[in-house]
């Protein structure tokens, strides 16, 4: 199971590094979608494999699981959330003046 | 202890003022005039706590929501973070004071104050948390208001600037995250004085990637050399008031990082570091200096010196004696009330121009009409350069005078050489604005931003040059602190 999380979380950084490097500029911002839950990913299997019975419950008797990557992922979740929103959002407003979402031709910060 | 609860305020103060002035919206010189007192309360808060932790000797901790230390959040108000927080919450003041005198259309933008007040909470708390995911999240809230101010630009490529910013930070904070992971998986802890208490007995699997990532975090943010191209462009297209802060002490939460990075949390590891330091310091002292005589815009100019001058600091943090950390913290002090000054005295430069712009080709002349913003400015330019009666000549003489004690003489000789290219672009800049003929006989606008702000930063660049005793004294017992890590991790451990 280790394993698979581990290449599951390598794929998964592989496709997201090579779609923030293509030129389109909506497929760059789905990369930076895939990198975010990549990272959540690797969060969660910081604290994934000590312990099995759930924190907190009284009656439990085994080792406990670990309950703070979960709250870290949870955070880290909502506010990767909102930042794609708004690079969705700004992305939309960019492609709408320049008619196009190649990033060679989006140029005015060049000048 | 008695106060507590004061390393709180400089974060809870602009935190409520910014959901009240949202309130405030319908009424913009009520919501402004709300904003410039509840900045100025949070700076009067901050100073209060630099004064009762001066004065004690001691950390102010702060457990929230009561949770013993490695457990629960920290907020740790020692002698460096409570610098750093009234450091940046003066500059963030005379924002305000601009912001009201300016005339750009975006102060008139409804979430304008509180995203401002939003800016100002998050890097205080990110200066006075103990706690490495916190943080995050308030790096996290920087970030947004920072790109939300810069994507209203009255400037035509605001929203493109803010999406290569937000863009580069949200790689930053992936990169942040990817270090908390590393570290929490090999100490189990995020707390930063036990974590800096673990890292000290065993080098855990996973610390190396930790400190990598970390390390690429605070070059984003502060925009060390190979990290640097977001920054002209995101600061040349924010609006002044805003500008003015991104560049004078937005760019100082790097600078707190490494500075907590070498002197608490990786100490067996802060040689290698400081190494890199010293070179990615020198390399951004010229780059940034050659940069900015290339350039065609007053602000741009002003952006590519920032990278300059967070490489003087980097350099001294790098040197790593106590003498060369006290330099930085005076010269990032300093730095960010010049940078401030000059940036908005540009911003002013450019409200009278003819066409709004700061470009070179637009400018010249301009400053023709306006001659006390070209005294302000020359005393900034001379600040900047380091040049007497100026507080950029107290950092300077401060910073190459520990360089020499610590017989740094290689690294001394580059940034020696840098500073002449200070000298260099800013009396261009001033020549071109306040000595040539304007090109087509184009004449200022009357009106104009107002010239309050930068005329106090500027005094107290003066102030600070003639009176510098307490700055550095504040600044060497500070680096007195760090020498001292153990002191930091029993007040919060052990408190």
């Amino acid at each position: 199971m280790e394993l698979l999380t581990a290449i599951a979380i390598g794929i998964l950084f592989a496709i997201g590094v090579f779609q923030l490097l293509r030129r389109n500029i909506i497929r760059s911002a789905i990369g930076l979608i895939i990198l975010a839950n990549a990272v959540n990913l690797f969060l969660l299997s910081t604290g994934a494999y000590i312990g099995v019975e759930p924190a907190y419950v009284s009656d439990s008797t085994g080792v406990l699981s670990d309950a703070l990557p979960q709250a870290l992922i949870l955070t880290a979740i909502v506010i990767s959330m909102g930042g794609t929103a708004f690079v969705l959002s700004m992305l939309y407003i960019i492609s709408a003046r320049y008619k196009t979402s190649d990033m060679d031709e989006i140029d005015g910060l060049k000048n | 202890m008695l106060y507590k609860h004061l390393p709180l305020l400089p974060i809870v103060l602009p935190l409520t003022g910014a959901v009240i002035a949202l309130l405030l919206s319908r009424s913009r010189s009520l919501q402004a005039l709300w904003t410039l007192a509840t900045m100025l309360t949070a700076l009067a808060s901050s100073t209060w706590l630099l004064a009762v932790v001066w004065r004690s000797g001691q950390p102010l901790v702060f457990q929230s929501g009561g949770w013993a230390a490695p457990f629960g959040i920290s907020l740790v108000g020692d002698l460096l973070a409570a610098v750093f927080v009234v450091m940046s919450q003066l500059v963030l003041a005379t924002g305000v004071l601009y912001a009201i005198g300016s005339k750009d259309s975006v102060v008139r933008y409804p979430t304008f104050y509180p995203l401002y007040l939003m800016l100002a909470a998050s890097l205080s708390g990110a200066m006075l948390t103990g706690d490495l995911f916190n943080m995050y999240v308030f790096a996290e809230l920087l970030v947004i208001s920072g790109t939300v101010l810069t994507a209203v630009s009255d400037d035509r490529y605001g929203t493109e600037a803010a999406y290569k910013y937000f863009y580069i930070s949200l790689l930053a904070s992936f990169f942040m995250l990817l270090a908390v992971g590393c570290l929490y998986v090999s100490y189990g802890t995020l707390n930063m004085a036990d974590l800096a208490q673990r890292i000290a007995v065993d080098t855990g699997r996973l610390l190396l990637p930790g400190i990598g990532f970390l390390m690429a975090t605070f070059m984003v943010k502060s925009a060390v050399f190979p990290f640097h191209f977001w920054q002209p462009d995101f600061h040349t297209a924010a609006p002044t008031a805003v500008s003015a802060m991104l560049s004078s002490v937005v760019v100082k939460l790097g600078v707190y990082g490494f500075l907590r990075m070498t002197t608490l949390l990786f100490l067996p590891q802060a040689e290698t570091i400081r190494c890199l330091l010293v070179v990615l310091g020198v390399v951004g002292v010229v780059f940034g200096g050659l940069s900015a005589i290339g350039t065609h815009n007053v602000k741009r100019m002003l952006a590519y010196s920032t990278l300059a001058q967070v490489g003087f600091i980097l350099v001294g943090i790098g040197w790593g004696t106590p003498l060369a950390i006290a330099a930085a913290i005076v010269f990032a002090f300093n730095h960010s009330l010049i940078k401030a000054a000059m940036l908005m005295l540009a911003g002013y430069v450019a409200s009278r121009a003819p066409v709004k712009s700061a470009g070179f080709d637009v400018v010249t002349g301009v400053g023709r009409s306006v001659p006390v913003a070209g005294v302000l400015f020359f005393i900034g330019s001379l600040g900047l350069a380091g040049i007497p009666p100026t507080n950029g000549f107290i950092s300077k003489m401060f910073l190459f005078s520990s360089g020499i004690d610590a017989a740094e003489l290689g690294s001394l000789a580059f940034i020696g050489m840098g500073s002449i290219l200070t000298l260099v672009y800013t009396m261009r800049a001033f020549q071109r604005i306040w000595w040539q003929e304007p090109s087509g006989g184009a004449k200022a606008k009357p009106g104009g931003d107002h010239l309050l702000a930068p005329a106090i930063l500027i005094v107290l660049v003066l102030l600070l040059g003639l009176w510098a005793e307490p700055l550095v004294q504040v600044a060497k017992d500070t680096s007195v602190w760090l020498g001292n890590p153990a002191g930091y991790i029993q007040a919060v451990l052990g408190g």
